[in-house]
């Protein structure tokens, strides 16, 4: 019992560091990526390649002044930041990274919950990422985070619907909503979710991209409309929570939710012993995050009524037919 | 300018919606720029050489025994100095500078006739850098060289006096003095941009 407790805690403590840590770290990332997309060099002052870039970053934030806007609901100001972080990082609590192993006799699965309703936990705690967005931008007594907060709000509400009708299709498929089960399913039949699943991939990746705000539906933070969107009125380190857990820890948890759906989770090749599920989890998770930001430095914006339109009269009609094809073949073909 | 009419074919046709090729023509733009070297010159660290005739910093050339013979008929009017400047003191680039105080020039007679020029201030805070004062200079003192980091922790610093305006003259000659005097490095070059030219003189 108590073994257990610290087994998980520890396992907490892991993934907190890690996924922070390498959030921290995709802001170089990006930076660089975009840099060198545009023939520029990014970040190359501090540390080797720019490295440390991260760390100078994290000391500006947390030292300047924080200010409050005037007529702010303090409350719920200081309250939007922790609901725009808890569900990023608590999406990554239902992802499982490899294969259970045993340590002493005992089983240790490198998954923090393994839970049945593991999908079902996802769902719920991306639809409440869409709090932290509407107090934020209510809290803040600003007109642009605002409107910013109802256009996040919007996209959200919409590809919200069209990303559970699209991961029902696989649910069909793997017969569970068990993130680990969904694994288990592709590696017994040996071939990955994607190849039945195409349209429904498509349509995933498109409700990631709205999901986390990124390039082509980025309407929430429209910089040439609205400044930034609804984190303007924050400053500091909680200016810098935001675009962390929306922008990097969000796309890093969708891509990996995207490798346990549809790319086999930790399924490959055996190449570096009992790493290798980890190298082949981490592989696929960040060759997605990577695709991401290469779209995000690639596409121009979407209008913000066109964001809405094309989830509701394209996405969805899309996902119900793939839907209703994927039970119709399962109950004719007999699942499994 | 009319308005130009979209065929069918300037449309994605249902094929291309389907997969993407937009995005994908997009994706490989991208990512060639991607692979591409940065065009990034990280100034403090390297800096660019202007061409030759690029309009920085004023600078006077010295006597220093490459003057044309021309030049050297008027020695026995002005007292020149080895490795000073060869400023006459016409007053032709005051005349044709179109900032009225920026030059400040001044000369004395010598007990013996000759001419000395005292002094030559150049208040670079009213130069606009048209370089109509290095064309009028007849005796080819007044320069302009590659200089161009110019900024000061004071206005006194921006008034090039005799001194640094020799100063910068020297440096230049050394540095560029080789040179042809063009803003293209070579003939060919120059064939390239703008075609064969023949020089009428």
């Amino acid at each position: 019992m108590w073994v257990d407790l610290l087994i998980t805690l520890g396992k907490i403590v892991v993934l907190l560091g890690v996924a922070l840590g390498v959030g921290a770290y995709l802001t170089w990332f990006e930076r660089k990526l975009a840099g060198h997309i545009q023939a520029r060099l990014g970040p190359t002052v501090v540390g080797p390649f720019g490295l440390l870039q991260p760390l100078a970053d994290g000391i500006k934030l947390l030292t300047k002044e924080s200010i409050i806007p005037r007529g702010a609901d303090v409350p719920v100001y200081y309250l939007a930041v922790v609901l725009a972080l808890a569900p990023a990082i608590l999406l990554f609590a239902v992802i499982p990274f490899g294969p259970g192993f045993e340590v002493f006799g005992r089983e240790i699965k490198p998954i923090i919950a393994d839970v049945n309703i593991g999908l079902l936990l996802i769902f719920a705690m991306g639809s409440l990422l869409v709090y932290g967005t509407i107090f934020s931008g209510w809290a803040s007594n600003s007109k642009y985070a605002f409107i910013g907060s109802l256009r996040k709000a919007a996209v959200i509400i919409a590809y919200e619907v069209v990303l559970g009708f699209t991961v029902l299709g696989v649910v069909l498929l793997a017969g569970t909503l068990s993130t680990v089960g969904i694994v288990q399913a592709q590696i017994e039949r040996g071939v990955w979710f994607v190849f039945y699943q195409p349209v429904a991939f498509i349509l995933y990746l498109f409700c990631m991209l709205a999901e986390s705000g990124r390039v082509p539906f980025d309407i929430q933070e429209a910089e040439a409309e609205l400044v930034t969107g609804y984190h303007v009125e924050y400053g500091g380190m909680r200016f810098g929570a935001f675009p962390l857990a929306e922008w990097y820890l969000n796309v890093m948890a969708l891509s990996a939710i995207a490798v346990v759906i549809f790319f086999g989770g930790w399924s490959g090749p055996n190449i570096l012993g009992p790493l290798s599920p980890y190298f082949w989890f981490l592989a696929k998770m960040f060759g997605l995050v990577f695709f991401v930001l290469w779209l995000h430095w690639t596409l121009p914006r979407f209008q913000a009524k066109d964001v809405t339109e094309i989830a509701w009269k394209i996405m969805l009609p899309l996902a119900l037919a793939n839907l209703v094809i994927t039970a119709v073949v399962v109950y004719l073909v007999g699942g499994e | 300018m009319g308005v130009r009419k979209l065929s069918r074919k300037d449309y994605l046709n249902a094929l291309e919606a389907i997969f993407f090729i937009d995005f994908l023509k997009g994706l490989s733009v991208t990512l060639r720029n991607l692979l591409r070297r940065p065009i990034t010159t990280e100034y403090p660290k390297e800096k660019l050489t202007p061409p030759k005739r690029f309009r920085g910093a004023h600078g006077h050339f010295v006597w220093d025994g490459t003057e044309p013979d021309s030049l050297k008929a008027i020695e026995k009017f002005m007292s020149f100095e080895k490795g000073k400047s060869r400023c006459v003191a016409c007053y032709m680039c005051q005349t044709a500078c179109p900032m009225p105080t920026l030059f400040r020039i001044e000369a004395v007679q010598l007990p013996d006739g000759r001419k000395k020029v005292t002094r030559f201030d150049m208040n670079l805070l009213n130069c606009l850098f048209c370089g109509l004062c290095v064309d009028a200079c007849p005796v080819g003192c007044l320069t302009m060289t590659d200089l161009f980091e110019l900024a000061g922790y004071s206005r006194r610093e921006e008034v090039l006096n005799m001194e640094r305006l020799e100063a910068f003259g020297i440096d230049f000659k050394r540095r560029r003095g080789d040179e042809p005097d063009r803003i293209w490095p070579d003939d060919s070059e120059r064939e390239k941009l703008w075609g064969k030219i023949e020089w009428s003189g």
